[in-house]
């Protein structure tokens, strides 16, 4: 088997997982079906990053992995290009599907559908990750999109459904603008190809760069609102915090940051396109400050997490904004893409869990109101846990998003703050940071002893507990904790990944230095001020107004169509 | 070729206008409908800028339209399929939950079941 065929093993692994789950589930008996689920999914999921990190020696020799599928002429036919990037995609992927499957085995979703659509999921995800075809990172986006609304959909509840719905509306819309962009470039260079449409592009007159650049926002918009950056980000709520817990974990840990990490490739295509640096970057700081105040607002435990992926994906895209708009191949533009990366990276670890471990508890409780929620771990035992895993994970995964060491939030929002210095994006970034502390601190409120004698919730008969659903958070947990441990690492392995040809050599002298340390207990001073503003009466009529404010069907197109304008007008006046 | 594209504008803007302010769901699927019909006949047009005859290379067949265009829209067309099978499979749904198919009608029913 050639290296270019085993390059591709990560996207047709997966779809052979799949289709054998599915033919065996319709044709075979149930046992021959529950063998069939997991040699898919020892195949589809557990395979590729084997595969991926064998590949990496080769990389490290040549750089990338280029291929067209079916050996036709490259004009012709679909390219696609593995490097340090593919793996980093495959990898987040993996390392948050994995543990997601192992916990949803016995609490559900466990259905064979759902192992095959999370199968049909990587494969999509892989397959972006490596693709360098305009027309086939639409094909895969879209694979991506419908997996997502019917995972979204597969709790049955109409509340669930409706948020599948407005999801898929919103974003399906938005593709067919995509599209319109890719007809844009086709029609002036006339290919799709990454390396086709770069030197076409480069030949263009006046009027032309400007047809060149809508096209460029036209793509740009809709792959910005798959990642969530305010405007766009309305539709997140609804669809993260109704989904089941596991597939909330998929969405937020996974889903989001795909689609932001594909652009890097379309937007390193032209020149013209590093003036959208800034303005995304800018889009991202405010997305990160205005979603954790939003959060600080919440009573529904799961709404508020979905808030703080928002404002946590705020702070990857402004990173990552100011690093194309430093250029990649500078030294700050490195070290800002690597730490927007390692955060990603640590974030889709750490809300992965929190999903994981606030739905349980919410769950057993038959309660997700953080106002009336007391005494949650009492209640868990009542439940029958023994042990208090579900607590120490949601406890874990809280220092982590509050940045505390040694987590490994606390290295990855370190390294990102430190990247940003001297910007404004610093500032603001702080204060959110102090807004992410306050309100975790709201929400953990839940674990505090209850003075009210609990009633006693009609058990179900099946297990609550089962081996599985604290297999799986343990390893979350544990990654949660190793990543943050090997964190110096894991940044230098991150910028060999990228080619940088400077070494990412942070240490734990820098970490661990006082003006950090200093700044995390101020970041946690902060927080406990907020929280003390929040809970006292001006400060709760502030945030009770903050959360009465209520968004229609139509405002996700009014932020799309303002989305769209913004960018424009920045860029067209440069 | 300008009439054409007025008339793929007004299309596409009929789409999008019908997803925007149409409260009633199945009409808002109607409308992604429209707007990926309106992108594709863009793509065809496109790809007939340089002649006139179906790309099946045979004797005598000269001046064939742009192939690649035709291609991609083969594929778009079948995911616009997929995507529209699925919302009206959730249009199914919903008005099974909440017997609506108002979207307003529709989230107040939900909200109220809370």
């Amino acid at each position: 088997m050639s290296i270019e065929t085993l390059s591709l093993a990560p996207i047709y692994l997966p779809l052979l997982g799949a289709a054998l789950i599915l033919v065996c589930k319709s044709f075979f008996p149930t046992k021959i079906r529950r063998l069939a689920e997991y040699m898919g999914t020892i195949l589809g999921l557990g395979l590729p990053p084997v595969i991926v990190l064998f590949l990496y020696p080769t990389l490290q020799q040549q750089g990338s992995i280029d291929l067209v599928i079916g050996s036709y002429a490259p004009s012709i036919g679909i390219n696609f290009s593995f490097d340090g990037l593919s793996i980093l995609m495959i990898l987040l992927a993996a390392c948050v599907t994995i543990p997601t499957w192992i916990y949803s085995r016995k609490v559900g979703p466990a259905h064979s559908n759902f192992t095959a659509l999370v199968l049909i999921q990587n494969a999509a995800i892989s397959a972006i990750s490596m693709t360098s075809d305009l027309f086939n990172l639409f094909v895969c986006l879209e694979v991506m999109g419908v997996v997502a609304y019917v995972l979204i959909a597969s709790s049955q509840k109409g509340n669930a459904v409706h948020a599948s719905f407005s999801y898929l509306m919103f974003s399906s819309s938005a593709m067919v603008f995509f599209l319109l962009g890719v007809f844009g470039l086709y029609r002036l260079t006339g290919s799709l190809s990454y390396d086709g449409i770069t030197q076409g592009l480069a030949g263009l007159g006046p009027s032309e760069q400007k047809t060149a650049l809508f096209s460029l926002v036209l793509l740009v918009v809709p792959i910005l609102l798959r990642v969530a950056v305010m405007p766009l980000s309305l539709w997140l709520i609804d669809a993260h915090s109704k989904a089941p817990h596991a597939v909330s974990a998929l969405l937020s840990g996974v889903l989001l940051k795909i689609p932001l990490f594909a652009l890097i490739r379309v937007l390193h295509l032209t020149p013209l396109a590093s003036g959208m640096g800034l303005p995304i970057s800018w889009a991202g700081t405010i997305t990160a400050l205005v979603a954790v105040l939003s959060a600080l607002a919440q009573s529904d435990a799961k709404k508020l997490l979905a808030y703080h992926s928002i404002s946590q994906i705020g702070y990857v895209v402004s990173a990552w904004g100011l690093a194309l708009h430093t250029g990649l191949e500078t030294q700050a533009g490195a070290l800002l893409l690597a730490a927007s990366l390692f955060h990603a990276f640590s974030h889709a670890l750490f809300k992965a869990l929190l999903f994981l471990s606030i739905g349980t508890t919410t769950d057993c409780s038959g309660n997700r109101d953080v106002y009336t929620l007391r005494g949650a771990n009492h209640r868990l035992r009542q439940e029958g846990e023994v042990l208090p895993l579900t607590m120490l994970c949601y406890f874990i995964a809280a220092l982590s998003i509050t940045a505390l060491p040694p987590f490994n939030g606390f290295f990855s929002k370190t390294l990102l703050t430190y990247s940003l210095k001297g910007g404004w994006q610093y500032a603001i970034l702080s204060v959110a940071g102090a807004g992410t502390v306050a309100s975790f601190m709201k929400l953990s409120r839940i674990f505090l002893p209850s003075k009210q004698p609990f009633e006693p919730i009609v058990k179900e008969s099946l297990p609550r507990f089962p081996f599985t659903l604290h297999l799986g958070l343990s390893i979350l947990a544990a990654l949660c904790v190793l990543t943050g441990i090997f964190a110096p690492n894991l940044i230098f392995f991150i910028g060999t990944l990228l080619g940088g040809a400077y070494a990412l050599d942070y240490g734990n002298q820098f970490f661990f230095s006082a003006s950090n340390l200093l700044k995390t207990l101020y970041t946690l001073f902060g927080g406990i001020a907020l929280f003390a503003l929040a809970v006292s009466k001006p400060g709760s009529k502030v945030l009770y107004r903050l959360k009465a404010m209520k968004s229609s069907f139509s405002d996700l197109f009014l932020g799309f169509a303002a989305a769209i304008a913004a960018l424009l007008l920045m860029l067209l006046q440069h | 070729m300008i009439i054409e594209r007025i008339l793929i504008f007004l299309l596409f803007i009929i789409g999008f206008a019908a997803i925007v302010a149409m409260p009633n769901i199945i009409k808002k699927i109607f409308g992604l409908n429209l707007m990926n019909a309106a992108v594709v006949l863009l793509f065809i047009l496109e790809g007939s800028r340089i002649g006139d005859q179906a790309p099946i290379l045979g004797d005598g067949v000269k001046h064939i339209v742009d192939p690649i265009p035709q291609a991609l829209m083969l594929t778009a067309i079948v995911i616009g399929v997929c995507v529209s099978a699925l919302a009206l499979a959730l249009a199914v749904r919903l008005y099974k939950a909440t017997g609506s198919l108002d979207i307003n009608v529709i989230t107040k029913r939900l909200e109220s079941e809370h």
